[in-house]
């Protein structure tokens, strides 16, 4: 479903922040990239969701590749793919409601739809009771809930999360792993970016690390670390 | 089809909010975009305006030849004949010296001075005269030169004509001044405008800069995040179309004592309501282009998608 082959994201400066990059992810897979700060994995997810675009090699998603979409078919890519960020990336002027309603709204859908979706989609991230509450009366974990909701109302295919639980408290990032996990067992790809060594040990899916813009491990059933030393 | 109507419906409103939202700035924007236009507008209505006087005045002038007193009415008629063949000649008028007494008595109607000054002349001290019109204000000097050169040169008391002409070259020299100040300071005006407006929308976009990055992750397309200053642009535009035909309204109405009378059919007032909907058509054409060249402006310069 997914593709890089030979891969490299030079900045310029001659900054190699991704080198020879060669992965491949199946739909419906759970996939953890795992790094120090500044290892890659950010690069890596932009150019998934065509934020950036290759110095050289190739991205593609189902057989195509990204390079070859038209930039005015760019925004039609995108809602393909659904995006999750650590700063959230809400409009603070906008309620829950409105957040998730305005993916649809610049989509073009009707305010029928609208109404009729929205809600059910925030019903599925536990949100449903908060629709009309603006992101600063909302807690970091509820608003990531609200996020979450905007990234799935397109039915996207696959979920980016970068560092999604980033600045939630455990309880918290414990309820959006969940969620993500729920989300995956209906279908949907994950690509989660994370340096939380709980969360990715307990997973127990599929990890990749990346180090200094090269990927340096790819286990199926992975830990965060290699090599089990800490108990 | 549906989704598009959406869409636009959509971005206006955004536009709509865009341009309510920013309150006095938006205040600031349409006053100097109106300010322009309303100069360049003045300067037209000015310059449509006095090429009508300029008709009018036109119209009436002639070219009066007066025959000494000794010259017969069939030698006049027969010179008469001879000047409708000239080029240029579009009609000329017969008056005799018993008609041009009757008028000049019916001038002096209120005067009893000027009947007692012609009783005591005991004659008609008038002169029979030819009016001549031409087809168009630059063939009299033709027509004058003409006539000076004829045969019947010798039986012509005097020429009408110079005051005439140095009245028009002037209502001329007026009118070309008023055109060139007006566009000068017509064009300087819109280029301060159309930076003022551009400048507006900017600040919008420097407020929105966090929705981009969102409206893009969510899929919107590059058209949907511009056209919400372009609606912005537009609204700029029209607005001050509006109020400049509010500004005109109260300018001809004060211009009224003034112009009463100068234009055929009558005033600056009669002219701007006579003329409503083709000046607002082209105040509103003007102003959604000048807003909408501004917001293109600014969406290449500052909007990165």
């Amino acid at each position: 479903m997914l593709k890089f082959e030979n891969v490299s994201k030079i900045y310029p400066g001659d900054f190699v922040a991704l080198e020879d990059i060669n992965l491949t992810i199946e739909q419906g897979e759970f996939v953890s990239i795992v790094g120090h700060s500044g290892a890659g994995k950010s690069t890596l997810l932009k150019l998934l969701y065509a934020e950036e675009q290759p110095t050289s090699g190739v991205v593609s998603f189902n057989e195509r590749s990204l390079d070859s979409i038209n930039r005015k078919h760019l925004p039609f890519y995108r809602r393909n793919v659904g995006t999750v960020f650590q700063d959230f990336k809400l409009l603070p002027q906008k309620t829950a409601y409105e957040n998730v309603a305005y993916a649809l709204e610049v989509a073009g859908e009707s305010d029928e739809d609208i109404a009729e979706r929205v809600p059910e989609i925030l019903d599925i991230v536990g949100m449903s009771s908060k629709m009309g509450k603006y992101p600063r009366q909302l807690s970091g974990g509820e608003q990531q809930r609200v996020c979450m909701a905007r990234a799935l109302v397109h039915h996207p295919l696959i979920i980016i999360a970068d560092e999604p639980t980033g600045n939630l408290d455990p309880t918290s990032t414990w309820e959006i792993i969940q969620l993500l996990l729920k989300i995956n067992s209906l279908g949907t790809t994950i690509l989660l970016a994370t340096h939380n060594k709980v969360i990715v040990d307990k997973l127990n899916r599929r990890v990749v690390e990346i180090d200094d813009g090269r990927i340096i491990r790819d286990n199926e059933k992975g830990k965060y670390s290699s090599v089990k030393v800490n108990a | 089809m549906g989704m598009k109507v959406t869409k636009l419906k959509r971005t206006f409103k955004e536009g709509l909010d865009n341009f309510y939202r920013n309150g006095w700035l938006s205040f600031a924007t349409v006053s100097v975009l109106a300010i322009s236009l309303y100069i360049i507008s003045v300067t037209m209505i000015l310059g449509v305006a006095s090429t009508i006087v300029r008709q009018n005045v036109q119209n009436k002038i002639n070219v009066s030849v007066y025959f000494n007193p000794d010259v017969e009415e069939v030698k006049i008629q027969d010179i008469r004949g001879k000047l409708t063949a000239l080029e240029g000649v579009k009609s000329i008028e017969f008056v005799s010296k018993e008609q041009a007494l009757e008028q000049f008595k019916k001038l002096g109607n209120n005067n009893p001075s000027i009947a007692q000054a012609l009783d005591e002349i005991g004659e008609n001290p008038l002169l029979s005269a030819l009016v001549i019109k031409a087809k168009s204000p630059n063939q009299y000097e033709l027509i004058v030169k003409d006539i000076n050169e004829s045969s019947f040169f010798t039986d012509i008391s005097r020429i009408d004509y110079e005051e005439n002409k140095a009245a028009i070259s002037r209502l001329n020299t007026i009118i070309k001044l008023v055109e060139q100040v007006g566009m000068t300071l017509g064009i300087v005006f819109i280029f301060i405008g159309v930076l003022i407006t551009f400048n507006a929308i900017r600040l919008t976009m420097y407020s929105h800069k966090q929705e981009f990055e969102i409206m893009r992750l969510v899929g919107a397309s590059n058209i949907y995040i511009r056209m919400p200053f372009v609606f912005e642009g537009v609204f700029y535009g029209a607005s001050s179309a509006v109020s400049v035909m509010i500004a005109l309204f109260i300018t001809s109405n004060f211009l009224v004592p003034i112009t009463r009378g100068s234009i055929a059919g009558g005033s600056i007032l009669d002219f701007y309501l006579g003329h409503f909907f083709i000046i607002f058509f082209l105040l509103l054409v003007s102003g959604v282009a000048l807003g909408t060249i501004s917001a293109a402006i600014a969406i290449r310069r500052y909007l990165k998608i």
